[in-house]
């Protein structure tokens, strides 16, 4: 078990760090899926099969394959990356730089975290969910169909090509 | 609760209605519908009652915001048989949109449970985005919806994350538990809490554009179909203080006073923002966003009084800023069709010489959100300031006065265009008699609140 955790956490390290560091964004987004990959491997370490499933499922399985194809539609693969002023590095040094330093203070702060309840080993596992969802978490898992329904309207007002008023074209430049 | 179920059915009704053909149903069915959902939920009046595994709680004052804002978006669908005549497509969706939208403000209203919170904000959040970008081919109205998508999605994340914050301190969803829960500590909050709270209100204070989280507003209303900006300025912003008293009402009070400071930073923030940043607008749409703004700062003062009658002064104070923000808009729209498309404030100019009773109507609904007697305005601020000097709270009560007497001055720079003549002629405004009954009612009633009706008891 504590190899299995040493392993999964050093997988996701070193995709983590390729994901900032690789230049090409195809390379980023795969290194992503393999971090992610090996986040499913920690909840199942935890007992959680349900969230390592939804994990692989919606991050790995849709989200990433979106990000695939948006970066190959809109031709992203050349690795343009405009050139940074000085000043905009020295800005971006600083502002993380105090970023990270209210992070350590505040790490510092809350470092001893005591749970309210004893760990349950039974708590991720899919009946259990199961239970919690229809049970006492039904109304807000019957209610989002609402916010479902709105995002698919949403999507089809914005997609449908309509008749009769068919987008002006933008003025050529230069024409 | 059968309110909200009659609502929600109300919606897929409409959206169903949009396979005939005729357009002019819509509005009819969609106000008479909420009527009922009016009528249903007046039936609980008196009653407390709680539901699945008191998710929510629904009493008095859910109802009594709920009612409100129900009413509010009644006048809105019946201006919209106007406003979306010429639209050939998707108006049934539109519909269907703000009733969805509005089922999200019931759970605002009514939520004993952070996840309640959550969904609700979020069922009101996304039909958002999608009417703030109802005119697809304009550019405008794109981008506001874009902006408006992409600062919501991440005031919605910090939210979620202030949820997930407090959860693992607390580990409970649900207010009167983590009250306690609070209460245990006497004022010495484990940070994890504290930060988890702080996150909550970032992401509430987002959706009633308290400064500094308005920056989206002045853009988004700009940009967004009228008829939409007047929805954002009305039950959005009611929904938005409903909830926030109700989070701080039932889940914080007494606040912890780390956040108690932070609000009052907004507040003064929120004020001073909203005032300041109304007088330099030459567009009436950011005018009115900045008075929105503007308004938040006295809603939110009435917020921090922490009196028991803090409900009621809110909902009296939304109520009647949302009575008089509606007409303005419709004589905004009226005004825009008589100068092809403009929308500075230049267009009520010689608005008075042309059709002196609306400039009137005008004159009386601007004077109330300005607070001058005997407006229903003046009464609304006069209670919140009343409240907040009971309360000791003086240095903020002044600036505040001193603001609202800022704020005078740009309602009245409208007012004096109204008056001023206009050199050339233009086309005739033309006033279809539903609308120039809207706005006659919707001013009386802000007459009437003003004089005869100077509370609303929850």
């Amino acid at each position: 078990m504590v190899f299995l955790f040493y392993l999964l956490s050093a997988v996701m390290v070193i995709s983590g760090l390729f994901v900032v560091f690789s230049r090409s964004p195809i390379n980023s987004v795969l290194s992503l899926i393999v971090c992610f990959i090996a986040m499913a491997g920690h909840y199942i370490l935890l007992n959680s099969q349900f969230l390592a499933v939804v994990h692989l499922i919606v991050y790995t399985g849709a989200i990433m394959v979106l990000f695939l194809f948006v970066i190959m539609l809109l031709n992203l693969n050349r690795a343009t990356i405009p050139q940074k002023t000085s000043m905009t590095r020295v800005a971006a040094v600083v502002a993380g730089g105090l970023f990270f330093l209210v992070m350590v203070a505040a790490t510092r702060l809350t470092f001893e975290i005591h749970p309210r309840y004893p760990f349950s080993s039974k708590i991720g596992l899919v009946s259990e969910v199961g239970k919690a969802l229809f049970h006492e978490f039904l109304l807000p898992f019957e209610v989002s169909s609402v916010l479902f329904i709105s995002a698919m309207i949403g999507a089809m007002i914005f997609g449908k090509k309509d008749k009769e008023s068919l987008p002006q074209p933008p003025p050529k430049e230069g024409a | 609760m059968s309110a909200f179920i009659f609502t929600v059915v109300l919606g897929i009704i409409v959206l169903y209605l949009g396979f005939s053909k005729n357009k002019s149903i819509l509005s009819p069915i969609s106000a008479g519908g909420l009527v009922v959902s009016l009528v249903l939920s007046l039936k609980d009046w008196g009653h407390q009652s709680k539901y699945f595994h008191d998710m929510i709680l629904i009493d008095n004052f859910s109802i009594a915001f709920n009612v409100s804002m129900i009413i509010i978006t009644i006048l809105i669908f019946l201006f919209a048989l106007d406003y979306y005549e010429t639209m050939e497509n998707h108006v049934a969706e539109l519909y269907a949109l703000m009733i969805f939208g509005l089922t999200g403000t019931f759970l605002m209203t009514s939520f004993s449970n952070l996840i309640m919170l959550f969904l609700g904000i979020e069922i009101l959040s996304i039909p958002l985005y999608i009417l703030a970008g109802g005119k697809k081919y304009s550019y405008r109205s794109n981008e506001a919806s874009f902006k408006y998508f992409i600062m919501g999605s991440f005031a919605t994340a910090i939210f979620l994350f202030g949820i997930a914050l407090v959860y693992g301190a607390s580990a409970t969803f649900y207010l009167p538990e983590i009250k306690t829960f609070i209460a245990q500590f006497n004022g010495h909050l484990p940070p994890m809490l504290l930060v988890g709270l702080l996150f909550i209100v970032i992401g509430v204070a987002f959706k009633i554009a308290a400064a500094p989280f308005h920056f989206w507003s002045p853009d988004v209303y700009e940009g967004a179909p009228t008829l939409v900006t007047a929805f954002m300025a009305t039950v959005v912003k009611t929904a938005g203080f409903a909830a926030f008293y109700r989070l701080l009402g039932i889940g914080l009070l007494p606040l912890p006073v780390q956040i108690e400071k932070a609000l009052w930073v907004m507040t003064f923030l929120t004020l001073l923002i909203g005032n300041l940043g109304a007088l330099r607008q030459s567009n009436f749409k950011r005018l009115l966003a900045y008075s929105a703004i503007a308004h938040s700062g006295f809603l939110m003062l009435a917020v921090l009084s922490q009196h028991e009658s803090s409900a009621s002064v809110l909902l009296y104070y939304t109520f009647v800023y949302s009575l008089a923000t509606i007409p303005l808009f419709i004589i905004f729209i009226l005004a825009k069709r008589a100068s092809d498309g403009l929308e500075e404030i230049l267009i009520f100019r010689g608005l008075y010489k042309e059709k002196s009773w609306i400039a009137i109507f005008a004159i009386i609904n601007l004077m109330s959100l300005a607070g001058i007697p005997p407006t229903s305005g003046f009464m609304a601020k006069y209670q919140v300031l009343f409240l907040a000097i009971n309360k000791g709270i003086l240095l903020t009560s002044i600036f505040a006065i001193v603001m609202a007497i800022i704020g005078v001055y740009y309602y009245f720079f409208v007012i004096r265009e109204i008056f001023t003549e206009r050199g050339q002629t233009t086309t005739k405004m033309e006033v279809t008699k539903l609308n120039a009954a809207l706005i006659i009612i919707c001013s009386i009633g802000v007459l009437a609140t003003g004089i005869f009706m100077w509370q609303i008891p929850i």
